[in-house]
């Protein structure tokens, strides 16, 4: 590893649509919705000190991107701007998300060396998924101070990739950031869950107990989530729970030691909402720092 | 449900076209999830039809002729009696079961002018009221 780049943290939040219309409408400070944005107050602050040049940003599709003809397990945004997509009420008043190209096309050819045929797309528009974490950490003023390389990953057809194999995947994104030639500061983010189920009589479905043992786990255990098969997960915090998957990717990219900086749990609607921080040890040297003893 | 339909019959049921029985090994089916309805392999199939006719209302051209006159739109896009007559019945649940994910009914239900929340308490066979009585933030959505 002769390369510059580096992961400085991770960050994790769920999404929802009902976020981005809570937070547009200016209803994030009422009392129903405040136990939930005020969870993004460290996470602004903390991208404000940590500066990352580059966000990776893990989220899934909700048949806005892609739809059932070609449906991709895995898939790579390498455009310089990311278009926002219509979700069928026309699109989120947000500017487009700029991109990463660079290091985009870095990490397709560094992952695919390294076995994950990852879709690589020139266009794909980013929904809710991506949006409502990236429109709470970066308040208007800060919109979009930092380059994103979107992440796709399947939740809605199965087969869908294991949590093993997200966890897997968020390690060779760090393969690749730790061999890219030039200084980049990298900060994951994964998106989505926590329990939910959008469909059948267990609508509405939710787990708090678990959604807590959950966050305890992906910090300190992830090995633990990365066993549980989807039936499991399922189980656990309802059909479309399996979207911690994608936290999975943003834990696989850390070291397995970590610093929880911020931890928040809320439940507003059908989604029980969470966001935390994972701090590299030695603002992301810790590793490379140790090698070189 | 007391429909049936003449073009997919259940899967292992007479005049049912042959498919092979896929198995996942993420999925315990011993143990099926009460109220849930996963589009694996065979039901991701049989609905796909009807997923693409959800899919094709993300246009809003397409919502608004929906709206003007559903018989005739679901006739143009090739529905099947037994696909016309979920629709016709509102059978969200119907729908998952069918074959098509909740992403695609919840994207027809909104172009029907039913929200999400409203379209999700009918799949629990609750009114709207009654479940938005069990949440923090009871607002509309
Ligand atoms: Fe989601």
């Amino acid at each position: 590893m002769s390369g510059k780049g580096r992961i400085v943290g991770g960050l994790g939040s769920s999404h929802a649509p009902s976020i981005a219309v809570a937070l547009n409408t200016g209803k994030d400070q009422t009392a129903q919705w405040k136990p939930l944005f005020d969870g993004y107050q460290p996470m602004i602050r903390w991208l404000e000190e940590k500066k990352p040049d580059v966000i990776v940003l893990i989220a899934n599709d909700h048949a806005n991107t892609f739809f059932f003809d070609k449906y991709p397990c895995f898939a790579l945004g390498v455009a310089p701007v990311h278009e926002i997509a219509d979700e069928g009420w026309g699109r989120w008043p947000f500017e487009p998300v700029p991109g990463h190209p660079e290091f985009a096309w870095q990490l397709a050819h560094s992952l695919v060396d390294d076995e994950f045929d990852i879709a690589v797309c020139q266009e794909m528009p980013l929904d809710h998924g991506f949006l409502t974490p990236l429109a709470c950490t970066f308040p208007p003023e800060r919109r979009w101070q930092v380059p994103v390389v979107p992440i796709v990953v399947n939740v809605l057809q199965p087969p869908i990739p294991s949590a093993r194999r997200c966890f897997k995947l968020g390690q060779a994104i760090r393969r690749a950031v730790e061999a890219y030639p030039k200084d980049l500061r990298v900060a994951m983010f994964g998106t989505g869950g926590l329990s939910h189920q959008l469909s059948g009589e267990r609508y509405g479905f939710n787990n708090n107990e678990w959604d807590h043992q959950f966050l305890q786990l992906v910090e300190t255990d992830p090995e633990r989530i990365a066993r549980m098969t989807h039936q499991e997960l399922m189980e656990m915090g309802g059909a479309d729970g399996v979207e911690i998957i994608m936290w999975m990717v943003m834990r696989g990219a850390l070291s397995n030691v970590v610093a929880c900086k911020h931890r928040n749990y809320y439940h507003p609607m059908v989604t029980g909402f969470a966001q935390m921080i994972l701090e590299e040890p030695n603002d992301g040297l810790g590793r490379l720092a140790q090698a070189a003893e | 449900m007391s429909k049936s339909d003449p073009e997919f019959p259940p899967p292992g049921t007479p005049g049912a076209p042959e498919i092979l029985d896929l198995r996942s090994r993420q999925i315990d089916y011993s143990r099926p999830l009460p109220g849930t309805y996963l589009t694996t392999g065979v039901r991701a199939a049989r609905g796909y039809r009807f997923s693409k006719f959800c899919m094709s209302l993300m246009d809003l051209n397409k919502r608004e002729a929906l709206k003007a006159d559903p018989e005739e739109f679901m006739a143009e896009a090739g529905l099947s009696d037994y696909e016309r007559q979920l629709v016709r019945d509102r059978d969200w649940n119907g729908m998952l079961r069918y074959g098509t994910s909740t992403f695609m009914v919840l994207k027809l239900s909104n172009a029907l002018g039913v929200g999400q929340n409203r379209t999700g308490a009918a799949m629990r066979g609750q009114t709207y009221e009654e479940f938005m009585a069990t949440r923090n933030v009871k607002e509309a959505s």
